[in-house]
């Protein structure tokens, strides 16, 4: 029997209330796509697509609509079969407005894409296939992390001689609350992640792989250990339970929490010899590799306590959040914040036409008096020195100095209390019992110092 | 007693050994600093202190040097730095120039002054939600869909807060410049996170403008604004000073002179973008007001 307790973890963190109830026994559901779709051209980080379809020209679902020449970069396909309408800028979750195609969907043809988990068994056997294959296809289907960041999946298994790879480990902590959809691809699409997960360990010639799942989801961590067992070739992937707690699922928090390493400040897990996989972008390479689908489409959990529908749908990427929040039955007068991603880390938008992207697995609709709950009236009171934010920050920074310097213009100061290892978590802003925003100072030090850096001659 | 005299004369030698050291000490140490205070002699320029002294002494940092200070050591050292500081302006320059025995060349070209490319004030402008964020430009700019328009100013007042002369403040959710008391620093553009500031050779007393930034559509930009650049392209055909590239109108500030086709343009402008900045200027048509008449 497998041990479900997780007892690895890492310093600071805390404990959100996990509202995962609403949608976490609600299996995924196939999505019926609207009217029309905008797919943003910079969906992973990395150069910005260019467009290569032109307006009016018709376009066939998982064709490639933009591309750049840049190593670090991936395509971007339709996910509907249609007419390109515009290319224009558009609500993006991050950048406010950037360019993307508009798709009018051609309501004759068939738009709904079905997953295929049922071509993957416990058979499957990732040897068939080339390590350079797996690493152009995953490629030329346009991989990126569908974690959050989005990077670009096939830079990352891209093997380095001068950073070896020592261990994968594959990201399903899912740590964010409300969000489910991780959750539901491993129960789910248990072997397609599983073949996934393979296929990544080849193309990045590092046999040795940790599947992490957080101990708030024994049933996951039960069946993927399961099918870990009945797999033939999977001797060398292990399923490890770590402790819930957030942010569990932060990469330099799980590296600490499995593999007992620090990630440099300012440096990448490749360091170290370390890849993180989210489990979601498995899925996505065992599809890009086996089926030869580019990626189109996503699970994205729809949810809150106000909505009627809540639940995990497959929806094509570019759906306008409006479409989704329709499907699932509708704003009503007490939502009152749209956040893309978890109340965490997401983005509170406020135009609904932004589009579901590669990266953005969530939609959560949070009512008046969570928010309130959760500090809507923001009135930001003087710090009382409780010192909490400096137990909770898994990066052992001292927020609340930062933060203060920032505010009265002492970027030098901030600079010198380690601005730059936050990992803009936010742990510290939700504990904090003066309702300073922490992190909100934080991230807009970094921007006003990079900003000096650009400006500066030398 | 024996003893007791042993001890006492110990001490008496102890005490005597100590002083012959420390003296000795003491004279080493002077004579090195003797040495250093000639050596290493200080020679503070003369002509450093008067130029820092003509300077305005505000380290605004215009000239492109940390403060006063560097930037007089700099044009002591090389004349080919006269007429940085736009601050001090004309009189400045001449009086360095009198320190330095130099000419000042190009008899004072047009002073930069800011201009704000954007004319909506609070009502003019689409929001979509309430921001209960950080009230700061730099953090509510990161923040998708604070206001519709992701090109225009934000209010909280950053470029206000950077500058030094009390002449910049945002009125109604905009920013807007005191020409009486601006000195042309640079402050104000080099803090706004949108980079809606743009610094103009003022070859006039007033400047005319295209007061906006939106590279949107003239459609979406419509629904954003009741005041941004739609790109029609009217102003172009009345003067060729203007130009439409990428969805915005601009006026070419180099050449500007006022002139009835410019006047014409600002006039007809549909959404009344066009207007005037500086210190004498006339107010801008108020929004939603109807542009002249083709015949007028
Ligand atoms: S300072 Fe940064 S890393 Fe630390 S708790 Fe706050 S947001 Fe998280
Ligand atoms: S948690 Fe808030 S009140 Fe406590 S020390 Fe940090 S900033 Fe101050
Ligand atoms: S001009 Fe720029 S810095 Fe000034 S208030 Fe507007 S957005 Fe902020």
């Amino acid at each position: 029997m497998i041990e479900i307790k997780g007892t690895m973890s890492f310093a600071g963190g805390v404990h959100p209330q996990e509202n995962k109830r609403f949608t976490e026994q609600r299996p995924i559901e196939l999505f019926t796509v609207g009217k029309q779709v905008a797919i943003l051209l910079g969906q992973h980080i990395g150069a910005i697509c260019k467009p290569v379809v032109a307006k009016k020209e018709a376009v066939t679902a998982g064709q490639v609509i933009g591309r750049a020449e840049a190593f670090v970069s991936a395509p971007v396909h339709s996910s509907v079969n249609g007419v390109v309408k515009d290319i224009t800028l558009q609500s993006h979750p991050v950048l406010g407005r950037a360019m993307a195609v508009i798709i009018e969907t051609d309501a004759a043809a068939d738009n709904v894409k079905r997953p295929c988990p049922q071509r993957f068994g416990a058979d499957f056997d990732a040897s068939a296939w080339d390590p350079v294959r797996i690493r152009e296809a995953i490629q030329e289907a346009g991989v990126v992390g569908m974690g959050g960041a989005g990077f670009p999946t096939r830079v990352k298994l891209e093997p380095n001689p001068q950073m070896p790879k020592d261990v994968i480990i594959i990201n399903g902590c899912e740590c964010e609350p409300f969000i489910t959809c991780d959750y539901r691809v491993m129960t789910e699409w248990t072997h397609q992640v599983l073949a996934g997960v393979q296929l990544a360990a080849r193309a990045a010639e590092c046999s040795n792989v940790k599947i992490a799942i957080e101990d708030n989801k024994p049933e996951a961590i039960k069946i993927m250990h399961k099918a870990v067992r009945e797999c033939r070739e999977a001797k060398n992937i292990e399923v490890v339970p770590v402790r819930t707690k957030y942010p569990q699922g932060g990469e330099r928090q799980l590296i600490k929490a499995v593999w007992k390493k620090d990630v440099p400040v300012g440096g990448i897990p490749p360091m170290i010899g370390v890849v993180v996989l989210n489990v979601a972008t498995c899925a996505a390479i065992a599809e890009a590799v086996v089926c030869g689908n580019p990626l189109t489409h996503r699970v994205a959990t729809v949810s809150g306590s106000s909505i009627a529908r809540p639940g995990n749908y497959y929806v094509p990427i570019g759906t306008p959040v409006a479409d989704l929040i329709d499907y699932c039955g509708g704003l009503d007068e007490k939502i009152a914040k749209v956040i893309l991603g978890g109340p965490m880390m997401g983005f509170a938008i406020a135009d609904l036409s932004t589009p579901i992207t590669k990266t953005g697995g969530a939609v959560t609709l949070l009512t008046k008096e969570e928010i309130t709950r959760a500090k809507y009236d923001r009135r930001e009171t003087p710090c009382i020195r409780c010192g909490r934010c400096l137990q909770v920050c898994p990066a052992g920074i001292n927020p609340t100095r930062i933060a203060h310097a920032v505010k009265h213009g002492m970027l030098d100061v901030a600079d010198q209390y380690h601005m730059n290892a936050c990992i803009e978590c936010g742990c510290c802003s939700y504990i904090c019992p003066a309702n300073i925003e922490l992190t909100g100072y934080i991230k807009t030090g970094k921007i006003l110092v990079a900003r000096a850096k650009k400006r500066m001659p030398q | 007693m024996m003893l007791a005299q042993i001890a006492m004369d110990q001490l008496l030698r102890g005490i005597a050994l100590s002083a012959a050291t420390m003296l000795l000490l003491g004279t080493a140490f002077a004579v090195v600093l003797l040495i250093a205070s000639v050596k290493l002699k200080v020679t503070v320029d003369e002509k450093v202190q008067q130029v820092h002294e003509a300077l305005p002494k505000i380290d605004c940092g215009a000239c492109g040097y940390a403060g006063c200070a560097s930037y007089a050591k700099a044009v002591v050292a090389n004349p080919e730095l006269l007429g940085k500081c736009s601050p001090g302006g004309q009189a400045t320059a001449e009086a360095i120039a009198g320190i330095l025995n130099l000419q000042v060349r190009g008899g004072g070209s047009a002073p930069l002054r800011p201009i704000v490319h954007c004319r909506a004030h609070k009502g003019d402008r689409t929001y979509h939600a309430e921001y209960a964020g950080i009230p700061l430009c730099t953090a509510a700019n990161a923040q998708p869909n604070v206001q519709a328009c992701k090109f225009g100013c934000l209010g909280f007042g950053d470029c206000t807060r950077a500058c030094k002369f009390d002449a910049l403040h945002v009125i109604d959710g905009l920013a807007t410049v005191d020409y009486e008391k601006c000195t042309g620093c640079t402050a104000c553009s080099k803090a706004c996170p949108r980079n809606l500031i743009e610094m103009v050779p003022f070859g006039q007393e007033n400047m005319m403008t295209v007061a906006c930034s939106s590279r949107e559509t003239g459609k979406v930009t419509r629904s954003m604004c009741q005041v941004g650049c739609i790109a029609c392209g009217l102003c172009v055909k009345q003067s060729d000073l203007f130009t439409v590239d990428d969805n915005l109108a601009r006026l070419n500030y180099e050449k500007y002179e006022p002139s009835e086709a410019t006047e014409t343009a600002m006039t007809k402008c549909p959404t009344g973008v066009i207007v005037e900045r500086g210190k004498t200027a006339r107010q801008p048509r108020a929004a939603g007001e109807k542009a002249a008449k083709a015949s007028a």
